[in-house]
This record gives structure tokens, C-alpha cells and sequence, in this order.
């Protein structure tokens, strides 16, 4: 297909289109700092106006997977009684994402594919069938405690409907799927000109100059790192800090483990199944009945993670654990991160 | 089974939380319709010989209010405590570190003398309490839920992690980002979904500790914040329960 273009100016008509077909959830500016208000804080919601859009965001708390696997869901509902009658619940209804990022790109494929394997997931899966992903390239590291170059997710080569790569006051289109044709068609796209590729080209070089490596290895001993450094002391110290509250794994974007209760009416006729994020930081994470927790100490799952993100989620999915997005170490009120912990593993052998 | 037999009452408190019992108002209706209230002091009169539930809240600030739970206690199988005062001794619990006669000089004035009062303490100081609904005022989401398991005869669990947990799954923007500290890192969850920083305050700790709080952590990080020793006291302070544990390392 020939390369596209997208004025700035044209941006709004087409999502107000596309909201005519799918709920449309986008980026939005939540607050600003009551402490510096040119500190920005954005989010991820259900958009009302295109104007509300805002493709220049930087970082969010929650990424798009709350819409694919929300941080609260009701899985089955049931009657409590002689007919329990119990009832999958598949909410979905179509979506399009619009305005992801390329490590989230990313980690939805990590997503996918853990939902996928084994036992597959039908409440996720059917949210995921009913999206479509646009795009938007990032030109700049979003902020400092991001790594998404080396964990290989800043270039994605699928995952998205169609990727906007913005230069100016236009957009490049690039249509990936048939799916990110339909959606195009919406859109008053014309063919890009040379001025226009020259742009783009320009765009791709100021990226790859934007960007740096940060890890001291290549990504792909990670795994060799890590088991190096399972009984380092490094667990220990870092993880006098950790207060075991969860946020790494809450805000992470492929973290998939959820905890499940019941949640049943006052008057005992009925009740419903709710799942919820979980996180192997938090003290209960590992027990089991009888009382006993195989990761009692903060350590023990600290260390639990890292090797997650940098081991046991390829091995087992054959996609990155850790797409370098940083949320986790934001998230942390400790300030741990992930990177300097990757990095200070690596210089402890 | 026969319907069970439920009581409230109150010790030293706002009476907020029965007052958040009876906001349940039609939620309430199947537990009325499965159980008789022997006695709700905050609704209406009369009392009765035996209990097998009793719901009460408030904490021990006075002799009387010894002698009062003790006798609950006896007449009761189950005894549950409900909000900040009964399960930590909540705010009440700021008096012990003041001097009791100015304490007794501003709160009781003229008549001081007339009340036995004694260090403010939660129910457990005194008496076995066999489950605990903290907050201040507590859920009443939380409540129906404890209400439900007792009904079905399933042991009700308070949430073993931080109010984190449930602030960051409200997607909130995380207060110490915002240059406030939050003591929702070791503060046990439960309070959603009234919890304070999606209202957008700072967590005081009101549902006092989770299980295995790192207080060193939250110290550290504080005195990092800026924080100094007082103050972190007194963040830590504003409900006992986060006191205890803190005090000792201080
Ligand atoms: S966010 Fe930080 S303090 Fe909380 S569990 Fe994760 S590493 Fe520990
Ligand atoms: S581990 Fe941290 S940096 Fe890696 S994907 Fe998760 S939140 Fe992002
Ligand atoms: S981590 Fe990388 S890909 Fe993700 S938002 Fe930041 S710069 Fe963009
Ligand atoms: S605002 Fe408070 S409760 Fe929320 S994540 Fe930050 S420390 Fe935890
Ligand atoms: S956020 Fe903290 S202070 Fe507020 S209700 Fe919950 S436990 Fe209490």
C-alpha cells in the first residue's frame, strides 16, 4: 500500500467517525500536579470529544490492557441453591484503541500470548477480537526511567491495526492489517508525497538519535544474568526498601496474574465471581491452604519478579516479560527499578 | 437453624459507624429478614439475655466502658468489632500522649471528677473479640460482606495488602508523585471504593497496619520526603494501631 498521510487538522473528523463504530479510548490529560502544574499526568479513559485526545502524552498509570482485561471483572455469575446455573459473563464490544504506544503495542502481544497458552481465556480473548489498535510512534524517550530500546519493544513489527507516526502537523498512516484498512477508510488520508517521505525520514533519524541503550549487555543474556544471580545478595538489599505493596506488578503491562473471590448477595439467593489484578509482591501472593507461603520474605518475591519480567515469561510464552515501558519503577514510591536492578545483577556476579 | 440473634452498641466513640450500618438502609433488609436484633441502642430501645452476635464499635476510654464489654462479652458468642476506635482505639487514642489531667481538664471541664477515666485502648485490650471491621468510618461495603459470611457460616478475611493495591487498580496518579505522603503503603486495603486518594487526599491509615508493614521503609523514605521524626510520628500517630508497631523502632 502506498504510504499515507494525515493532516493534523483531520485527526478529529476521523475519531468522531470511528466513535460512530466502536467505543473509542485514547490518552487523556487527567490532572496536573498541584505542585508544578506544567507536570502533566495522563491517563487512559473512554473519550467523549476528539478533542479530548491528546497523542503528545508521555507516560500513564494504568496502560490500554485495563480495556482488553479490566483491573476489576466479573467472570461468571451464579444462583446459589439446588440450580447453581452458573453463567460465564463475556462482556466485550468493539473497541479501538487509539493512540498506543510502541511498548504497550508490545506487551499486548506478550498478553496475547499468555492468554492464549494452556488453558485459554475467554473473557480476554474476546475483549481482544473485538479491538483494534492505532498506533502512535514515540520520537523521544517518554522519560528517563523508560528502557524500551533495549528490551526490543520500541520498533514493534505487529501488534497494531495501524501505526501514526507524527512529523509536524501531519501523520503517517501506515496500514498494517485489513482490520487498519477499514479503519483508514474513515479517515481523509492522501498519498504521501517525496516532501512527505523525505519528513518521515527525517522523524526516523531523529528517533534513532533520541534513543540510547541503557542496559551494559544485550538483552538477550538476560536470562543468563539472571540465574547467575539468584542467590546474590542483591535480592536482599534492595528489597529492604519494598514495602510489598504491589504497584510494580499492578501498573505493569504484561503482568497477568489476577486473584478471584466470590462476591455474594445479602440475601443469599445469588453471587457472582470477580477477578482482580494480583501481584506477586503482595504478602498472600503465595499462600495456600493451611496457611503455608512459599515466598514468605520481601526478597524471595522481589526476586520472583525480576526473573518473571526477564525469564520465566519468555520461556514460557516466548514474548518479553519486560518491555522496558517503566511504569513500575513510577509506580514505586521506594524508587525501585527494574533497569537498575537488571543492571546492578549484572555488575554483582 | 434458629434466627440468630444480632446486637449493636456503642463505647467511646462518634457512633459514626452504626450510623454507617443503618446507611446499608435496604441492604440491611435480608439480614433483618434472616436474624432478630436483640438490642441497637442507636435505633431503638430494649434489650435481651443472650446474643449470638454483637456488633460493637467505639473504644475503651473509661472504667465503665470495661465493665460495659465485659458484659457484652458474656452475654454474646460472637463478638465483632466495628470501626477505627474498636479495632485500634482510633483517635481516641491521641489522648495518651498528652497530659490526662489537661485531657480530662478540656473534655470533661466542670466534671471531670465524675468520669473514671483511663489510656485509651481498643475492645481486644480487654476482652476477645473474635472479628474486627477497621476504618474510620468503616465500609459499609465491608460490613454487608462480613454480615453475608457470617450468615453463610464462612470466615470472613480482612485484605492482606496495602491500600495500594486498590488505588493503583482506581488508576490513580500516586500521591507522594504529587509531593503529598500517603500512607496507603502500609495501610491495610478494605476501603474501596471510598478510599481517600481517589478523592484526591492522602491515606491516614484509619484501617491501621497490613499483617507485615516495612515501617523502617516508610520511615526511610519519609525522612527522604523530608519528613522529620515528628512528623512522621504524627502521621503514624492519628490512629494507635500504626503507633505500636512505629514506636518501638523510633
Ligand atoms: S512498587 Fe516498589 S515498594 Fe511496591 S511492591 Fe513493587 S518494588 Fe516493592
Ligand atoms: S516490568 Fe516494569 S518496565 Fe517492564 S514492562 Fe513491566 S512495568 Fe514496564
Ligand atoms: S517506553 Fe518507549 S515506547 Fe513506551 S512510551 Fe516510553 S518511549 Fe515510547
Ligand atoms: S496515593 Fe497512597 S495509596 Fe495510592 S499508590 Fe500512592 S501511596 Fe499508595
Ligand atoms: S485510604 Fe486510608 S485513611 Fe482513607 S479510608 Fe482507606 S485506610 Fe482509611
Amino acid at each position: 500500500m502506498l504510504p499515507l498521510v494525515l493532516n493534523k487538522s483531520d485527526l478529529g473528523a476521523w475519531i468522531e467517525a470511528l466513535a460512530a463504530q466502536r467505543r473509542v479510548a485514547a490518552p487523556v490529560l487527567k490532572e496536573t500536579s498541584p505542585a508544578d502544574r506544567t507536570d502533566l499526568k495522563f491517563g487512559w479513559e473512554y473519550i467523549a470529544d476528539p478533542a479530548e485526545v491528546r497523542l503528545d502524552y508521555t507516560v500513564t498509570v494504568l496502560g490500554p490492557k485495563k480495556f482488553l482485561w479490566p483491573a476489576r471483572q466479573t467472570v461468571m455469575s451464579y444462583q446459589i441453591g439446588a440450580d447453581p446455573r452458573p453463567t460465564a459473563v463475556l462482556d466485550h464490544e468493539p473497541h479501538v484503541l487509539f493512540g498506543v504506544h510502541p511498548c504497550d503495542v508490545t506487551a499486548i502481544q506478550t498478553l496475547d500470548a499468555a492468554f492464549s497458552k494452556d488453558i485459554a481465556d475467554p473473557h480476554y480473548l474476546a475483549r481482544r477480537a473485538d479491538t483494534a489498535i492505532v498506533s502512535i510512534d514515540c520520537a523521544a524517550p517518554c522519560d528517563e526511567t523508560c528502557f524500551c530500546l533495549d528490551m526490543g519493544s520500541l520498533y514493534p513489527e505487529a501488534g497494531y491495526d495501524v501505526m501514526l507516526t507524527p512529523e509536524g502537523n501531519r501523520f503517517f498512516v501506515e496500514v498494517k492489517t485489513p482490520l487498519g484498512e477499514a479503519l483508514v477508510e474513515k479517515a481523509k488520508v492522501r498519498p504521501a508525497t517525496k516532501q512527505d517521505m523525505q519528513a518521515r525520514q527525517k522523524f526516523a533519524e531523529e528517533k534513532r538519535g533520541n534513543f540510547h541503550f541503557q542496559l551494559p549487555f544485550e538483552v538477550k543474556y538476560l536470562p543468563e544474568i539472571l540465574d547467575a544471580s539468584y542467590d546474590s545478595l542483591v535480592w536482599e538489599a534492595i528489597a529492604r526498601r519494598c514495602f510489598a505493596c504491589g504497584s510494580c506488578n499492578t501498573t505493569c503491562p504484561t503482568c497477568y496474574c489476577w486473584d478471584v473471590d466470590d462476591d455474594v448477595a445479602v440475601d443469599l439467593t445469588k453471587g457472582c465471581r470477580v477477578r482482580r489484578y494480583d501481584s506477586c509482591q503482595l504478602d498472600p501472593f503465595a499462600e495456600v491452604a493451611g496457611g503455608e507461603n512459599f515466598r514468605k520474605d520481601r526478597s524471595s518475591r522481589l526476586r520472583h519478579r525480576m526473573f518473571r519480567k526477564g525469564k520465566y515469561i519468555l520461556d514460557q510464552t516466548g514474548r518479553s516479560g519486560c518491555v522496558g515501558c517503566g511504569r513500575c519503577e513510577r509506580a514505586c514510591v521506594a524508587d525501585i527499578s527494574i533497569k537498575e536492578t537488571f543492571i546492578q545483577i549484572a555488575g554483582s556476579r | 437453624m434458629a434466627r440468630p440473634v444480632l446486637m449493636f452498641d456503642s463505647l467511646s466513640c462518634c457512633e459514626g459507624c452504626g450510623l454507617q450500618v443503618i446507611n446499608c438502609e435496604t441492604d440491611l433488609l435480608p439480614i433483618l429478614a434472616a436474624a432478630d436484633i436483640g438490642r441497637f441502642r442507636e435505633a431503638s430501645d430494649g434489650d435481651v439475655p443472650h446474643y449470638n452476635v454483637a456488633f460493637v464499635e467505639g473504644s475503651i476510654v473509661t472504667s465503665h466502658d470495661i465493665e460495659k464489654i465485659q458484659e457484652i462479652r458474656a452475654k454474646t458468642d460472637i463478638l465483632v468489632a466495628l470501626g477505627a476506635c474498636a479495632t485500634h482505639g482510633g483517635v481516641n487514642m491521641l489522648k495518651n500522649f498528652q497530659d490526662p489531667d489537661d485531657v480530662a481538664r478540656y473534655v470533661y471541664g466542670e466534671r471531670r471528677a465524675w468520669v473514671p477515666h483511663i489510656p485509651a485502648r481498643p475492645q481486644k485490650a480487654e476482652v476477645k473479640v473474635d472479628a474486627e471491621i477497621p476504618g474510620c468510618p468503616l465500609n459499609p461495603a465491608e460490613f454487608l460482606e462480613a454480615a453475608t459470611c457470617l450468615l453463610m457460616g464462612k470466615p470472613f478475611r480482612l485484605p492482606n495488602y496495602p491500600v495500594c493495591v486498590d488505588c493503583k487498580l482506581a488508576d490513580n496518579v500516586c500521591l507522594w508523585h504529587k509531593g503529598v505522603p500517603c500512607l496507603g503503603i502500609v495501610t491495610r486495603a478494605g476501603c474501596k471504593p471510598y478510599l481517600c486518594p481517589s478523592a484526591g487526599h492522602k491515606c491516614i491509615g484509619c484501617r491501621g497496619l497490613v499483617d507485615k508493614p516495612n515501617t523502617q521503609a516508610a520511615k526511610d523514605v519519609m525522612a527522604e520526603f523530608g519528613l522529620t521524626v515528628q512528623d512522621v510520628l504524627r502521621e503514624f500517630r492519628l490512629f494507635q494501631g500504626i503507633y505500636d508497631e512505629v514506636s518501638k523502632e523510633a
